[in-house]
């Protein structure tokens, strides 16, 4: 008894010494009308966050202002952002996800600042092609591609075919240039017992590659239909028809295994780093771990072939809380993260800028990657992803596809299931 | 007489370590039969299923990446690996955010033990009318998820202007975990024997001597094991403290485990050093006080 007394008495001398020395942490810090509260979840290593720490050093020379700079998990971000931007821990500028429920949403209730006046002034619109602005501005019902401006992003993203040099060199292998010969080199490697595509139905690889496959046969006003509510969509026309048809067909012959269903896209992407499959179809998000980590191959990429338009977008971007304290400051940062010295930074460490000269990068690896996503916002190609529209089609788009590779559905009846809950979804958006 | 006080909790940590002397003693006088052995065979098994999770962690935490991308997560590390522990220890701070975890969990344990007796011997002892309903009401707040209670939450706190501040968690936690302490020791007290407390009453003793001279001193094992476990529960909490501790110089160990999880990549290896470095204070503080408790309760069982 004696023990269990000085145990809890310990205890309860460690609580009140505790509550003593704190005091009050985390109280609210005061706004000084010379810092910037800045937040992003970029980690210090990656592209953006090495490009964004030089901008604070440049906006903190050129304007005498300090900078507070805290690093937020996305899972903070995303989940809090309509709670604190609501309050007066709202920073000044933050980084937060573009769509129309994240960003759109949040503009919508107003606590965005409208940006019109400042992308003026600044001539922002002018660095960004008009497929990545689609993500910057928003209607009044938060739904993207007209209405002002209520973030600038910095980076874009694209899908595109990661492949295995040495595999290829090995089965004498060339880069395809049709759809026809990504089949015939499919075919290749499935009679030499490999499975060519590493995927993943239980998270977004597949139905990216899906969205890739209707987006051969398919126009701008066919993704405007389908990402921004212009037109509907018919879901047993030419493009999603063959999209759903050819997955089918590939499992049928190999080139996708049938255990996708349960891999995820770390599984994925981790398989073709390690080997297993030649190809991998996914994000410009992988590049960067790659360079790192699949040391032990040669690897190239490719846009998709035959494909005008691939998914991709604009990055998450900049956002200007309508209670921020010190808007016209944050209005400085953000033209300076768009300055090309800055923009070369992120090129030049893996990611994908939105403005900068190509003379200005100087690695291999990312001029290729950086080529690729520019001759597809020249030809106005960025598509978005095919999960957008609403908000659960993510989840029904994977469970789809899944039966569909399973075999437990044929592609009409997959493509009636998830039609019918697209336009539901649609439909409680648009109203 | 205390035996009548230990909930099913106190109970497993009594089963916890194997007490000597009774074995001993057993295995001397009955043989062993082949049910005993198949028992043993099955807790065995539980026991390893239980602590699959913890082995991946453990494993995993000290692999580098390339490591890790060429076997999986099911092999053991060829050669170990700190950077991902050292990366995440400075790029969060770890340090600070384990105190700020300390801080809330214990001033949660022992301010929700507190409002749980005082509750408890309300309900249990005092004989209120209409306890069930009381205890059923007071219960809601643990049975509500969590997600419900947010933004009611958010908008008081905010009003009140403790909002990114630790003690809006403090004071939500202690109110959540009293819920459960309060219907525990509710049902505890209901049964303390009414010959004690009779013969308290004829020294002279009022309510509150009876409560810290009487009955605090007999449950006090009971009331060990929840410090524990709200400890435990307080320090693991992840969706409030998230919502409230806006600053990073406030926030607890589970919410900065969070900045390793990217938009789309993740990062196995350090996220699971993290989880160790996360989980390893719990782990520490339960070894540390289920030895003394054990001890105490034994002793009180004798006495």
């Amino acid at each position: 008894m004696k023990k269990t007394k000085r145990t809890l008495s310990g205890a309860a001398i460690l609580g009140v010494s505790a509550l003593l020395l704190s005091g009050c942490s985390g109280g609210a810090a005061e706004s000084d009308s010379n810092t910037l509260k800045l937040w992003h979840f970029e980690s210090e290593t990656s592209a953006m966050g090495i490009a964004w720490e030089e901008a604070i050093k440049v906006f903190e020379e050129e304007t005498g202002a300090t900078v507070e700079f805290e690093e937020k998990s996305f899972e903070q971000i995303r989940s809090t952002a309509s709670q604190v931007l609501n309050s007066d821990e709202a920073p000044d500028i933050l980084e937060y996800n573009k769509g129309n429920a994240t960003a759109g949403l949040l503009a919508s209730q107003g606590l965005l600042t409208d940006l019109d006046e400042s992308v003026a002034e600044y001539g922002w619109d002018d660095a960004l092609a008009p497929s990545l602005q689609t993500t910057a501005r928003y209607d009044e019902d938060g739904i993207m591609g007209s209405g002002p401006f209520y973030g600038v992003p910095n980076y874009g993203e694209f899908v595109e075919m990661y492949y295995n040099k040495d595999m290829f060199a090995a089965a004498g292998l060339e880069v395809p240039t049709t759809v026809a010969e990504l089949e015939t080199v499919m075919k290749a490697f499935t009679d030499q017992g490999i499975t060519p595509l590493a995927e993943s139905a239980a998270e977004y690889p597949l139905g990216q590659l899906w969205y890739q496959l209707a987006l051969t046969k398919a126009d701008r006003e066919f993704v405007d239909d389908y990402q921004l509510y212009t037109g509907d969509v018919d879901w047993s026309g030419p493009e999603l028809t063959y999209a759903t048809e050819t997955i089918k067909d590939w499992t049928d012959a190999g080139y996708i295994s049938t255990d996708a269903t349960g891999f995820k896209a770390e599984d994925a992407g981790t398989a073709f780093i390690n080997g297993t499959y030649p190809i991998f179809f996914s994000g410009s998000w992988w590049h960067n771990r790659f360079t790192t980590e699949a040391t032990g191959f040669e690897w190239g990429t490719f846009l998709f072939p035959e494909a005008q338009m691939s998914p991709g977008s604009a990055g998450n971007m900049w956002v200007v809380p309508e209670k921020a304290a010190n808007k016209e400051l944050a209005y400085e940062f953000i033209d300076i993260t768009m300055r090309p010295e800055i923009q070369a930074l992120i090129g030049n460490n893996g990611g994908i800028p939105v403005a900068a000269d190509t003379a200005d990068i100087t690695d291999a690896k990312s001029q290729e990657l950086i080529g690729n996503f520019n001759i597809l916002t020249e030809r106005d190609g960025i598509a978005f992803y095919p999960d957008w529209p609403t908000a659960t089609f993510y989840d029904e788009l994977n469970a789809g596809l899944q039966e569909l590779i399973n075999g437990t559905k044929s592609p009409a009846e997959v493509n009636k299931q998830i039609g019918g809950q697209y336009q539901s979804g649609v439909d409680d958006i648009v109203g | 007489m205390s035996s009548t006080i230990l909930d099913p909790a106190a109970a497993a940590t009594v089963a916890g370590p194997p007490a000597r002397e009774p074995r001993k003693r057993r295995s001397s006088t009955t043989r062993k039969t082949l049910g005993d052995w198949m028992i043993l065979l099955v807790a065995i098994l539980i026991g390893l299923l239980i602590a699959v999770p913890f082995f991946l962690i453990l494993i995993n935490s000290f692999k580098s990446p390339a490591d890790y991308n060429a076997a999986g997560p099911l092999t053991l590390p060829t050669d170990l690996y700190f950077d991902g522990m050292v990366n995440f220890w400075q790029r969060v701070d770890f340090p600070e955010k384990l105190w700020n975890s300390f801080f809330i969990s214990s001033v949660v344990a022992i301010l929700a033990v507190l409002v749980s007796l005082l509750n408890a011997f309300a309900l249990g002892i005092g004989r209120v009318r209409g306890r069930t309903w009381i205890v059923l009401l007071i219960l809601l707040a643990n049975m509500l998820p969590q997600e419900v209670l947010l933004y009611p939450l958010y908008f008081m706190f905010k009003s009140v202007g403790l909002y990114d501040n630790q003690w809006a968690v403090i004071i939500i936690f202690v109110v959540i975990q009293s819920a459960f302490g309060t219907y525990l020791l509710a049902s505890v007290l209901g049964t303390f024997p009414k010959e004690i407390l009779e013969a308290a009453s004829l020294d002279g003793a009022n309510k509150w001597t009876m409560l810290w001279r009487v009955v605090y001193p007999i449950t006090k094992p009971t009331l060990s094991v929840l410090v524990i476990f709200f400890f435990i529960w307080t320090w693991n909490e992840f969706l409030i403290p998230l919502t409230f501790l806006v600053s990073n110089a406030s926030q607890t160990v589970p919410v900065s485990i969070a900045v390793l999880q990217g938009d789309r990549l993740m990062d196995v290896t350090t996220t699971s050093a993290s989880a160790l470095l996360g989980l390893l204070p719990t782990l520490i503080f339960f070894l540390i006080f289920q030895r003394t408790l054990t001890r105490g309760i034994t002793a009180g069982a004798v006495k």
